[in-house]
């Protein structure tokens, strides 16, 4: 499969989980892909595994001058830009009640302030056949305890998707939103545990949790022109977990 | 590599259409394909057109019997079956004030009790870990004027698959639904009722509508199915993929 041979690629929150796997699945379906992420360590890891056909530039979404750094590196690099898979994202449970104003505006400027620069900044690089695919969650359809600002942030980045393919109407560029339910990130798993893994597990009705590499298979869909025709559309990869 | 080496797929409705491009991709994507029609003539053209591992039978999704035999054959030929598109369905135009019994019966026939046995009936030769997927339409989720028995029939699919995913989930069978918006196919202008003017002037107003500013080729709605015949989809179960060129999502 090279559905993706020749196109560049940018993937934020591309070091380490689903990113990291969508990076190595659109290598390895032919892309040249720029990894962005804010730690140099596990930029660094994941370059070591990635291969030739990978950049990393470190930088955080929600800063606009590491953003201008980074499709500048593209730009010097590739000169053109095909799929951005606008990925990085953060959230943490704090319940009604108890939340902060540093909390919503932390959880909004990585997941919906960053979302809106890291499409907006790229798009005088990109044209007709380009896609962009943001990451959504099933917390954005369903209510899930604690979770007020990750959710709400996430049914944002659902609407951005309806908004966009209005106003890049004519471009044929597309947006869509994937979202993932509970996937089995190194980062997820840490933070749940082995019980925590087994509630998710059972609350999902293919009762396990995703694999990176599931992830990472759905957006080279919504990256290529199998997708040719979806555009504002929310793809969940959450094992049904926000569909019944 | 192809994605669907080795598999089985039944298509109903797969004579024309989103279902004759749906047969074509999966047979080169390394399927077997059993394509179910009601005319015997359409069916043979088809599979001349796909060319090679293809099975016809003739027949109608609301006729039980019709069903029986199609999976006997199924059944005779590859004894099971891996990957199933419900995809038969038909839609006149009716206004409320007009419409007869017999047209809502017919659209439900079809659509609704067709579709519900095409699955039910699938079950015995149907493989652990395969995936359905259930023609639906924009139309679940958006008012159709003079289409309202199509509109709801297609929403009451919708329903099926988040009711499915669990009753077949120890089967680990992903069920989901696919929800094509306006598509170039013979259907609009020879099935629904519509004159030729009419037809027309829907085809105008649904580019303008749409933000992708045109209809869909049956070809996108295939590479969107072999997403999710595929294990591509592996953890893609009891979603609704719309693939209307943004049509229903704004």
């Amino acid at each position: 499969m090279n559905r993706l041979n020749g196109k560049t690629a940018v993937i934020t929150g591309g070091a380490t989980g689903i990113g990291r796997a969508a990076a190595k699945r659109f290598i390895d379906e032919g892309a040249f892909v720029f990894i962005f992420g804010r730690r140099q360590e596990a930029l660094d890891a994941a370059v070591a595994d990635l291969g030739p056909n990978v950049r990393a530039v470190k930088g955080s979404v929600s800063d606009e001058a590491d953003l201008d750094r980074l499709y500048a590196a593209v730009k010097a690099e590739r000169g053109a830009l095909d799929v951005v898979f606008a990925n990085a994202g953060a959230g943490s449970p704090l319940a009604l009640g108890k939340i902060t104003a540093e909390h919503i505006d932390e959880t909004f400027d990585t997941n919906v302030k960053g979302t809106i620069f890291t499409v907006q900044k790229a798009l005088p690089l990109m044209g007709k056949g380009g896609s962009i695919i943001l990451t959504g969650s099933s917390a954005g359809t369903t209510g899930a305890p604690g979770m007020t600002a990750y959710s709400a942030s996430k049914a944002a980045v659902r609407n951005l998707a309806r908004t966009w393919a209005e106003d890049l109407k004519g471009t044929g560029i597309r947006v869509n939103v994937l979202s993932p339910g509970a996937t089995a990130t190194e980062l997820a798993k840490a933070a749940l545990g082995e019980e925590g893994q087994k509630v998710y597990a059972a609350m999902t009705p293919l009762q396990r949790m995703a694999d990176p590499v599931e992830i990472g298979a759905a957006a080279a869909f919504l990256a290529s022109s199998d997708s040719s025709f979806m555009t504002a559309s929310e793809v969940a990869v959450d094992g049904g977990l926000a569909q019944l | 590599m192809k994605k669907l080496e080795g598999k089985i797929a039944v298509i109903t409705g797969g004579s024309s259409g989103i279902g004759l491009a749906t047969a074509k991709r999966f047979v080169e994507e390394g399927a077997q394909v059993v394509i179910f029609g009601r005319r015997e003539k359409v069916l043979q053209e088809a599979a001349a057109l796909i060319g090679r591992n293809v099975t016809t039978v003739v027949g109608d999704v609301s006729r039980l019997e019709d069903l029986d035999r199609l999976y006997a054959t199924v059944k005779e030929k590859h004894s099971h079956i891996d990957i199933l598109f419900a995809n038969a369905g038909a839609g006149t135009v009716a206004p409320l004030a007009a419409a007869t019994e017999a047209h809502f019966d017919q659209t439900f026939d079809v659509n609704v009790k067709g579709l519900f046995f095409t699955v039910q009936k699938a079950l015995p030769i149907f493989k652990d870990g395969g995936s359905i997927i259930l023609n639906s339409s924009v139309s679940n989720v958006m008012g159709l004027p003079a289409f309202s028995a199509y509109a709801a029939s297609k929403a009451a699919v919708r329903s099926f698959s988040r009711s499915w995913t669990q009753e077949l989930k120890d089967r680990k069978i992903r069920v989901n639904t696919m929800s094509p918006g306006a598509i170039e196919t013979p259907a609009l202008a020879t099935t629904t009722g519509l004159t030729a003017e009419q037809a027309e002037q829907a085809v105008a107003q649904f580019a303008a509508q749409i933000p992708m500013g045109r209809r869909g080729k049956p070809e996108e709605i295939a590479a969107a199915l072999t997403f999710l015949a595929s294990d591509e989809s592996s953890y893609v179960t009891g979603i609704d993929l719309a693939v209307d060129g943004g049509w229903a999502q704004v």
